[in-house]
């Protein structure tokens, strides 16, 4: 019993640790009520367990099916030709260690990832058999979150997918090219080809139960008529209107499975309440349908020169065209010797990664689009600045914006402010006039926010709406420098670099020198 | 003026509630007090409130009758908060509440609105905190017992998460700061019991044991960190030190 366990530790080690660098630790977007006789269930809004010393949360019990790997990807550790402890669950080793982390609230689920052993078709099928036992022998209702292997055999994927709650493929690089050079196994279209075919199965999945076509998405956000999830985008997609898509460099791939499945009466025949479960179609193994929180996918950011830019439109594409749940982004932390690659020991990007998660956000909740945030002339996103606010001062012909009448839309663009508080100023203002001290109760974050609105036709301090004003006040983040800011008086001399534009975009240290007043 | 002592528990607020408002002193006239936390004042006749079950009733009937549903539950939740204002926040609340109905949650710029509002979130969050970090540890017999001291009192909050996660297990969520137990039977229904905190001591020395899977979980907790983007900061802001008490991975050092 006892050697049993430290034979089990150490596989957990070993396999755990291989498995770190995955991000997708999420465990939301199913909703499943427990059942007699069965074990778990699963909350929509998803659940946090603990969180590791780098901050990141632990909801799933993370770990890797085996590292051996046929493959040779230059950014990975567990490449082949990596001298590194190698080891290999077995699919009960597995099902007993999630079963009884579960059972002690440790986790909330599984996540499995695996190397390639053999051949993909094979880790798929192991895969699967976990994933089997766990539904069916141990009757588990909790989260399942499964990576799909690129290249391995369609049939098995369709069976993982009708046990799992989430599938996801990892894009790893944005752009062929950059997966040509680092990962010389792998190639753009065997990473889509799974990535089309999961799309497609989660919606016959979907039509066949009569829910919406498209995943769920939070509150209000199908709704914004410039957001990448609304109607107007929907309309735009049918009529075969195509963004900028995934299609760049050499690959030249376009791919129709979103329009071409998609049939005008699938979105409207019986919207669904909620997300998750409907109604078993089979008896037995309740759990039929395919994928039922979406799927998701990841990016190594920093490894490969692209900018900013190219990650957002990429990542923008696949939400339109693969109606993916989550796209994840993981700074690339250097751990092999290549010349191809940082050097190993270089720091992560990790504000870089801060960044991209905040625009991430800006496209999911908030109706932006990546083409407003930045631009093929300011590809990379402000270092000092989120990338909310970064837009807000660059677009003050939006500004002030009236709290008590500006719509829904125009609310959520304010910095400060975001999806809660907007619906609770939405809700409130029907009833009564707010002031200031309401928004902060309703979680409004003034300090940001008090630059771009008027309540009844007045601003909390008189500042003057001017780009680099608001941005000195802003990176100074500062009561006393925000008060100075604001009471002092609004002329400065005039300088020819910045007012005539005869200098490039703002440097950094332009930003640190405005906010200590030295410009 | 006069103050209402009422004692902490849902009938105690609610029926404190009830006599404040049969009283007919007006409401600038009355004040409710939580019978142990309250610090007297001159001028104050105080009056002790037994509670009643049937004035109780009345009082969460009319509350869902009247207001909404909606409204009963932030009041619950509000109620299971630990800030000695509570009772006299709800009672606020419910002043506007039975003049404005259903509507009167979005008003959260009445003072009254967003005291209870802030209270009740309060109180909510903490609850989800804790259906993430309570921990249960197997006993000898079968039985998952988890330890916790929360500020507010959520286990009326977390239990019906695991009686519908766990339906097939005994277990056993204790909140050791005010001695209650929600107890799980496998297959059956949950219930809370006072326990005082002497029994459960004995209680776990003679089933109490560590089992392999405790280890197992710290070797996964403390591998699965990534050490080149180590930040304890940002791992207190989500997981504040408070919590970490009853956390198994947070035990004996390492």
């Amino acid at each position: 019993m006892k050697s049993g366990f430290m034979e089990l530790e150490e596989k957990l080690r070993i396999l755990s640790d291989a498995a770190k660098y995955d991000v997708a630790c999420t465990s939301s977007g199913v909703d499943r009520a427990g059942k007699k006789g069965a074990l778990g269930n699963s909350m929509a809004a998803g659940i946090c367990h603990s969180f590791a010393s780098d901050g990141r949360c632990i909801s799933l019990l993370k770990i890797l099916l085996t590292n051996h790997c046929i493959y040779d990807c230059k950014y990975c550790l567990n490449r082949r030709s990596n001298d590194v402890k190698r080891a290999a669950f077995t699919p009960d080793e597995i099902c007993t260690l999630t079963i009884e982390f579960y059972r002690r609230n440790y986790i909330e689920g599984l996540f499995l990832s695996s190397g390639v052993f053999r051949s993909p078709t094979y880790t798929m099928e192991q895969i699967y058999e976990v994933v089997y036992k766990l539904r069916r022998n141990h009757r588990f209702r909790g989260y399942i979150h499964v990576k799909a292997i690129p290249g391995a055999d369609d049939s098995v994927l369709d069976e993982v997918g009708l046990l799992a709650d989430r599938m996801s493929v990892n894009l790893e690089l944005p752009t062929a090219d950059s997966l040509r050079a680092l990962a010389p196994h792998k190639s753009r279209d065997s990473i889509l080809k799974p990535m089309s075919r999961i799309r497609k199965n989660i919606v016959a999945s979907r039509q066949s139960m009569g829910q919406t076509v498209r995943l769920e998405r939070a509150w209000g956000v199908k709704g914004l008529s410039n957001g990448l999830f609304g109607e107007e985008e929907y309309r735009r997609r049918l009529a075969g209107e195509e963004g900028i898509g995934l299609e760049d460099g050499g690959s030249g791939r376009k791919d129709g499975v979103g329009t071409k499945v998609l049939e005008p009466w699938g979105d409207r025949a019986a919207p669904a309440r909620g997300s998750g479960i409907l109604r078993p179609p089979e008896r037995g193994l309740d759990i039929r349908t395919f994928a039922p929180a979406g799927q998701s996918t990841q990016m190594i950011v920093g490894a490969t020169p692209e900018s900013d830019y190219h990650m957002m439109m990429v990542t923008q594409a696949l939400y339109r065209q693969y109606d993916l749940k989550r796209v994840f982004f993981s700074a690339y932390i250097g751990l092999n010797d290549d010349s191809a690659l940082p050097a190993p020991g270089s720091p992560p990007p990790l504000l870089r990664e801060h960044r991209l998660y905040q625009a991430d956000w800006l496209l999911r909740f908030y109706g932006f689009r990546a083409e407003e945030l930045l631009s093929e002339d300011r590809p990379n996103f402000n270092v000092l600045l989120d990338p909310k606010c970064d837009w807000a001062v660059r677009h003050l012909e939006y500004f002030p914006v009236e709290i008590m009448s500006a719509g829904y839309e125009m609310l959520l663009r304010v910095p400060g402010i975001g999806a809660k508080s907007a619906r609770r100023i939405y809700n409130a203002r029907r009833f009564g006039s707010l002031d200031f001290s309401d928004l902060k109760r309703m979680g409004v974050v003034l300090k940001r926010a008090h630059y771009f609105i008027t309540l009844r036709g007045r601003q909390m301090f008189p500042v003057c709406l001017e780009e680099n004003r608001i941005t000195a006040g802003l990176i100074a983040d500062n009561r006393k420098k925000n008060w100075e800011l604001s009471h002092s008086e609004c002329y400065r001399q005039l300088n020819l670099f910045d007012d005539m534009k005869l200098q490039a975009a703002p440097e950094a240290e332009d930003f640190h020198k405005a906010a200590g007043g030295q410009m | 003026m006069r103050a209402f002592l009422c004692e902490d528990s849902l009938e105690g607020i609610f029926t404190g509630i009830y006599d404040a408002w049969a009283s007919g002193l007006g409401h600038g006239q009355v004040r409710l007090l939580m019978k142990d936390q309250y610090v007297p004042e001159f001028f104050v006749e105080y009056e002790e409130v037994a509670p009643d079950g049937e004035k109780s009733e009345k009082v969460a009937r009319s509350i869902q009758r009247k207001i909404s549903g909606e409204a009963f539950r932030v009041v619950c939740r509000a109620a299971f908060s630990s800030k000695e204002e509570r009772a006299d926040v709800i009672y606020r609340f419910l002043i506007e509440g039975f003049r404005h109905g259903g509507v009167v949650l979005r008003l959260l710029q009445n003072p009254a609105v967003a005291g209870v509002f802030a209270l009740s979130r309060k109180v909510a969050n903490e609850a989800h905190q804790y259906l993430e970090f309570i921990r249960f540890e197997q006993l000898k017999n079968g039985v998952l017992f988890a330890a916790i001291s929360p500020k507010s009192r959520v286990i009326m909050l977390v239990a019906p998460h695991f009686a519908d996660r766990f339906p097939g297990e005994n277990w056993v969520i204790y909140d050791d700061v005010r001695e209650e137990a929600a107890i799980h039977v496998a297959g059956g229904e949950w219930i809370t019991a006072k326990i005082p905190g002497v029994q459960v001591d004995t209680f776990l020395e003679v089933y109490g044991a560590s089992d392999g899977y405790e280890d197992l979980w710290k070797t996964f907790f403390h591998t699965i960190g990534i050490k080149e983007r180590e930040n304890p900061k940002c791992q207190r802001n989500f997981l504040p030190v408070w919590y970490r008490k009853h956390m198994t991975e947070f035990k004996d050092g390492r």
